[in-house]
């Protein structure tokens, strides 16, 4: 389903962003790498205590601290105190939080439970807290739908805009790593068997990928500012693409519905995710239609998780933005010297949901 | 664009009844699902009584058309139930179908098969029929396997917040026909009985020990129950369709954030007010216009207080008929807001107003008492149907008659 073809143009006008990676600061981008080698990647954490205030702290758990974070590093970055709406997505929700409940449901044989990891493991806590925290009583929702939660989300807050139901949205996701989830996805071999650096991930053409966490809220607007990032033109979701021509149609056809070939296409952000099996459709969809374009890679930084499409979504718009590509995203160091104009970010996640994101710099190349 | 969404078909499972046929016989006969917990395996099977439909998994399974021992979370089998009741009572075509985008809304997803093989999923070792179960806790699961089954992979989506999410769900693909994206969605939730959702609410101490009594003096928490409910929702310009009637309109609709509480609503039922008001004002409806509210009428004693003042201060002294449907089918968390939307176009089909059970004195804050007896004839026109959750979440649904 195509959102937006020809609806009024929607801006990205900030983003908060905590990940393996040093993200949240604004300022920088990716000033340096960082290596894990235990095949889990988990976020690097802010001083929360710049952003939420130590009586509303004690009682938030590691992911509402980092998902509240994230949202208000967003939100002053927008220089926006409170939104019109807010929308999160996650795959696995508060995995910890939900896990240590049921571990005390088991342990204790269902007696003297405390609801506290239970009230802040539902799906919604996290949407819910930032409402209350910035006092935000208008339009409030949490998609859980695995690969398609963020792109759901999108699709949402782009809808708000256009229906004018909302003039300011703040758009998130978050997930986490981990072992309950990992010690599943290492018996269905969605995760590698050998331990691999993060940083050789794309070399090591073996089957899986590594686990992986984050955080990414955006604003997105019907209004751009002096400090807009981009453009956010256009999203499309496939669902188990019957075959690669299916998926290739599906692609150009989006691309067409936006008025634009994939020759338009100045970077191309590849959602690979270091599975030999899984990427094979992703590494032939950069090879059929973009080898012009400069290639950006990503999950090398971040791992796999559900909604990791937002981070290839924040390295878009931090691309647009800065129109610099951090030498430690680029897939070929000699690639083009197009202009970065349009980037086509495309994900997938368990070869499963594929995702097409597509911004433009905020002076738009192409009419819509 | 802003096309009109019309509702022309919907299914529902709940401990009252395995199809719309059922569940409207027990609503006029008045007979609750409340009793013992047969299927689900838990301690407190002897002093917490649930709303549990009385069909094994591998009976669902039948029911749902789909194998046993593949995987097929409870909720996800109750889903299928009530979404392929939705799709023939609608009498959509495999073609129209397959056409259609999926919004599907759980909170417990496949959570009741992960604790009871918790510990053998967690040991590398361990082989058996429960593998079939590996990553099917979380929520989107679900919705991915009625995608797959029912053959809809065209669009899908899953929401979950708490307690209203059945209801996000029929707005979102509300918004997508309106918005000219999409001319068919199915839409509902669905939610399995585990030990995490009772031992949840159990934790929380709002757990009646006996039958719920939604807006009652004496209501001391609510009834858990289990079930699903799908609709099928419709462009205008399909009406056009040879054999198409609809049942009503979605015409009005509102989704907000109460912002006062992670757990509870606002005492004086900002929220609520604000959701109704905006839903009436979408529909260009008078409160007066409205002939009867399906409240989410829980039976605790924060909700039905704060849900009661939002009714009062919006329609004064001339507050409709309004209901609760809980004490039929105990709350069924995140598919409440697409079961009682099904029991609403039940009430538009038979022109009848369900009874709220087990109400004896009204609460002295509000004055006002609910319906307690059947009321054939009730001319209906206009329904208002709420649903309240977890993080504030806060939602409306209005409803036409067509």
């Amino acid at each position: 389903m195509l959102i937006n073809g020809n609806g009024p143009n929607i801006y990205i006008n900030g983003a908060g962003v905590i990940s393996p990676q040093q993200t949240y600061d604004n300022e920088a981008f990716l000033p340096e790498v960082t290596e894990y080698g235990g095949n889990v990647l988990t976020c690097i954490q802010p001083n929360f205590k710049d952003y939420i205030n130590p009586f509303q702290m004690r009682r938030l758990s590691r992911m509402l601290r980092m998902g509240l974070s994230a949202a208000t590093i967003c939100l002053q970055n927008a220089r926006l105190e409170t939104p019109d709406a807010i929308i999160t997505a996650t795959g696995y929700g508060f995995q910890e939080d939900m896990g240590k409940f049921l571990l005390e449901i088991l342990q204790q044989n269902e007696q003297q439970l405390t609801p506290t990891y239970f009230m802040q493991s539902t799906y919604n806590a996290l949407s819910g807290l930032i409402a209350l925290t910035v006092k935000c009583m208008g339009y409030n929702n949490t998609y859980a739908g695995r690969g398609f939660a963020f792109e759901t989300a999108v699709q949402d807050a782009m809808l708000l805009v256009r229906e004018k139901e909302a003039e300011n949205v703040l758009v998130g996701s978050f997930d986490q790593a981990h072992h309950v989830q990992y010690s599943d996805y290492a018996r269905l071999g969605y995760v590698k068997k050998e331990k691999t650096s993060n940083l050789k991930l794309f070399e090591s053409r073996t089957q899986g990928t590594l686990q992986g966490e984050g955080m990414a809220f955006f604003t997105v607007s019907g209004q751009a500012f002096p400090h807009s990032w981009c453009l956010l033109q256009s999203l499309h979701t496939v669902y188990r693409p019957a075959d690669f021509p299916f998926l290739c149609e599906e692609l150009t056809d989006f691309l067409q519905a936006n008025g634009i070939g994939p020759e338009d296409i100045d970077v191309f952000v590849n959602g690979a995710s270091g599975d030999i099996v899984r990427d094979k459709w992703s590494m032939e969809l950069r090879k059929k239609f973009f080898s012009h374009a400069a290639e950006v890679l990503f999950k090398h930084l971040t791992g796999e998780y559900a909604t990791a499409s937002s981070f290839g979504v924040w390295l878009g718009a931090r691309i647009l933005k800065t129109r610099t590509i951090p030498e430690s995203v680029l897939a070929d160091p000699a690639t083009s010297g197009r202009p970065l104009r349009t980037v086509l970010v495309c994900n997938h996640f368990l070869d499963r949901n594929y995702s097409f994101f597509l911004l433009t710099g905020r002076t738009p190349s192409i009419s819509t | 664009m802003n096309r009109r969404v019309f509702i022309t078909g919907y299914g529902i499972i709940t401990a009252i009844g395995s199809n719309g046929p059922e569940n409207f016989a027990s609503l006029r006969n008045e007979r609750s699902g409340y009793g013992r917990l047969d299927f689900l395996q838990t301690v407190h099977r002897d002093e917490i009584y649930c709303c549990e439909i009385k069909l094994s998994d591998d009976a669902l399974c039948r029911y749902a058309g789909v194998p046993t021992k593949a995987g097929f979370s409870r909720t996800t089998l109750l889903g299928l139930i009530a979404a392929r009741e939705a799709i023939d009572s609608a009498g959509l075509t495999e073609a129209e179908t397959t056409s259609a985008g999926l919004v599907s809304a759980t909170t417990a997803g496949g959570i009741r098969e992960l604790e009871s093989y918790y510990y053998e999923l967690q040991d590398p070792e361990s082989t058996g029929d429960f593998l079939a179960f590996l990553d099917t806790g979380d929520p989107g699961e679900h919705t991915e396997r009625m995608a797959d089954i029912l053959n809809m992979k065209r669009y899908l989506a899953t929401v979950s917040t708490a307690c209203a999410s059945a209801a996000n769900s029929i707005i979102f693909g509300a918004r997508l026909i309106a918005n000219g994206l999409a001319d068919i969605m199915i839409c509902g939730g669905s939610e399995a009985l585990s030990k995490v959702t009772i031992n949840g609410f159990n934790s929380l101490k709002i757990l009646d020990r006996d039958l719920c009594k939604p807006f009652d003096h004496n209501r001391n928490g609510l009834n858990l129950g289990e079930g699903a409910g799908f609709l099928v929702l419709e462009a205008e310009e399909r009406l056009g369709h040879p054999g198409k009637k609809a049942i009503a309109e979605l015409c009005g609709y509102a989704s907000l954030n109460d912002a006062f509480h992670q757990t509870a609503s606002s005492p004086e039922g900002t929220g609520t007010l604000q959701a109704m008001r905006k839903a009436l004002a979408m529909g260009g409806i008078a409160p007066e216009d409205v002939d009867y509210i399906n409240a989410h009428g829980t039976g605790t004693e924060n909700n039905d207080l704060s849900e009661g003042l939002s009714v009062r201060a919006l329609f004064k002294d001339q507050v409709p008929p309004f209901s609760s449907t809980k004490p039929y089918t105990g709350h069924t968390t995140s598919a409440a807001g697409s079961v009682e939307a099904a029991f609403c176009l039940m009430g538009f089909e038979h022109d009848a107003i369900f009874p709220n059970l087990n109400f004896s004195r009204p609460m002295e804050e509000l004055g006002i008492r609910p319906v307690t007896e059947l009321r054939p004839g009730a001319g209906l026109r206009y329904i208002l149907s709420n649903s309240l959750g977890f993080g504030g979440s806060t939602t409306s649904l209005l409803f036409a008659k067509c």
